[in-house]
């Protein structure tokens, strides 16, 4: 086990990164990040508008 | 206190050259069979009282030893004279290869040789006992124990000498070489008309020999692989695809424990239904409470059926008004033609959104179906769906809207696996690449041997671990 160090090292390495990355969710597509967003939006939520809201949503045309 | 007891001193023996009259000395005693004169090269027979010519100038000085005559040099732990040097050769399709030899004499230990070959080395004892033949598809033998492989045959001629030697060496004479190998070690047999004599060699890095002798200057750099010289693999590989699949095992215990120890804790559920004309589709949750960084799922329930939605999420902080925006869309379509009923997509969805920090959070959610409006034809546009699941699409949007009922459930802190799965690829990258260099070792010592591809003989290579 302890004969290939520089390989133990390596795949320690990967395994942290991977359990760290795994909670963290370091893979996972990240959110569209919008800052001061006003308290308003919650009594008026049709005031807001994601960037999502313009895609065309139509799936089922030829 | 007992008698000091002394090796004895041992004097070499002396004659002069008949040709030359140089004095020539003689290392190896009684047992010098062999003997060329250093000045002229004569080469003498020291079998007899009387000193006889076997050839006059016998050849010109055209080989010089790497190793001089006369040196004198520890190895294996033993102080060795140089006493003798030869080349021989062997012819192999057209192409002459000549290696070196050297005999070394010890007054108690006897004869041995150092045998060069391209920078590679081997330490040669005589052997008295006859290795056993062992069975099998291509020749083998064992000797004490050890399995030893065929590796080629040749007949190789003496091109040169210099020094004494313990035989009746002479120019031209034919020998049949047989070698079988298990490096380090390298059994040969060497075949004459009267007898056959077998030796073990030990593969030894030419700067033992160097330091040994107190050359000056470095060995003569290694050229190819030889056949007996130890992979520099050897044992390694099995201990690195054994680490490995360890650190699978605990890649899968990891897993295990991150998925035992996140709380999947639900902060949110909630049923809705959702009209395609409402004036207004979007709305908010409740204020709900994420603690620590984590990662968040949202999971979609609908009833869509031969139908399509479209949410827009924003998951907003309340404390301080940082919106992450994501969206997903979703559709499911079934039917049956004439050969089979088939099904695409699904009414259900998840989405991951990862780290999220910790604070009061709601929901904005905003959904959107097809209203019953002509579709938005764009130039060029390629539906995702298939054919068939396009044509139910379209005739769905004939229809007048139909509403959806829907469930969210909002999972906080989970783990997410996909870092694993190239984690997986990531591991065996080292122990295959470390097994197809100990291949590519293995493959280029046997490309010499009698067994290489393409060689009369059948192709075949022992592994080097």
């Amino acid at each position: 086990m302890f004969s290939h160090p520089l390989y133990l090292l390596y795949g320690i390495g990967l395994l942290g990164i991977a359990s760290v990355g795994g909670m963290q969710g370091w893979l996972a597509t990240k959110p569209d990040v919008v800052k001061d967003v006003p308290k308003t939006v919650r009594d008026n939520p049709g005031a807001y508008r994601s960037h999502y809201a313009y895609y065309s949503r139509y799936t089922g045309g030829k | 206190m007992g008698p000091v007891v002394t090796a004895p001193i041992v004097k070499a023996r002396g004659l002069n050259c008949p040709n030359c009259g140089n004095a020539v000395e003689l290392k190896g005693f009684a047992h010098t069979l062999r003997v060329t004169c250093p000045s002229c090269g004569t080469m003498l027979d020291t079998s007899e009282p009387n000193v006889k010519i076997l050839h006059d100038f016998q050849q010109q000085l055209t080989r010089t030893p790497l190793i001089p005559l006369g040196s004198r040099g520890r190895l294996k732990g033993i102080d060795w004279d140089c006493i003798g040097f030869q080349t021989r050769a062997v012819e192999v399709d057209g192409t002459w290869y000549e290696w070196s030899e050297y005999v070394l004499f010890n007054p108690y230990k006897g004869f041995r040789y150092l045998v060069e070959y391209n920078g590679h080395w081997n330490f040669v004892t005589a052997i008295d006992s006859i290795p056993e033949p062992v069975a099998g598809s291509r020749p083998k033998v064992k000797y004490q124990g050890k399995s030893y492989q065929h590796f080629s045959h040749a007949t190789a001629n003496t091109g040169f000498v210099l020094g004494e030697f313990p035989w009746q060496v002479k120019l031209g004479d034919p020998v049949g070489a047989d070698d079988y190998v298990s490096p380090p070690y390298m059994l040969s047999a060497e075949t004459t008309t009267d007898e056959v004599n077998w030796s073990l060699g030990e593969y030894t890095p030419g700067t033992e020999i160097w330091q040994g002798f107190r050359l000056p200057g470095a060995p003569p750099p290694v050229q190819g692989t030889y056949a007996n010289q130890p992979s520099p693999y050897e044992g390694k590989v099995g201990g690195l695809w054994g680490l490995m699949f360890l650190l699978m095992v605990l890649l899968v215990v990891a897993a295990i424990v991150m998925s035992a120890v996140a709380k999947h804790e639900v902060v949110f559920h909630q049923s809705y239904s959702f009209a395609p004309l409402a004036p207004e589709p979007s709305f908010v949750t409740p204020v709900f409470e994420l603690k620590g960084t984590k990662n968040v799922e949202l999971a979609i329930k609908t009833s869509l059926s031969n139908n399509w939605a479209a949410f827009n999420f924003a998951l907003i902080n309340d404390d301080t008004g940082t919106a992450y925006n994501f969206g997903k869309e979703v559709s499911y379509y079934f039917g049956s033609d004439s050969d089979e009923s088939w099904n695409e997509g699904d009414p259900n969805a998840t989405m991951l959104v990862p780290g999220i920090p910790p604070g009061h959070y709601y929901l904005r959610v905003e959904p959107e179906m097809d209203k019953g409006l002509p579709a938005p034809r764009t130039s060029g546009y390629v539906s995702p769906l298939s054919p068939r699941a396009a044509a139910a699409a379209a005739a769905t949007a004939e229809k007048p809207p139909v509403a959806m009922s829907y469930e969210l459930t909002l999972t906080h802190d989970l783990p997410t696996f996909s870092l694993f799965w190239i984690v997986i690829l990531l591991l065996p990258i080292p122990p295959i690449w470390r097994s197809i260099q100990a291949a590519s070792f293995n493959s280029r010592r046997w490309a010499e041997s009698d067994y290489a591809t393409g060689s009369s003989s059948s192709s075949s290579s022992s592994s080097d671990d």
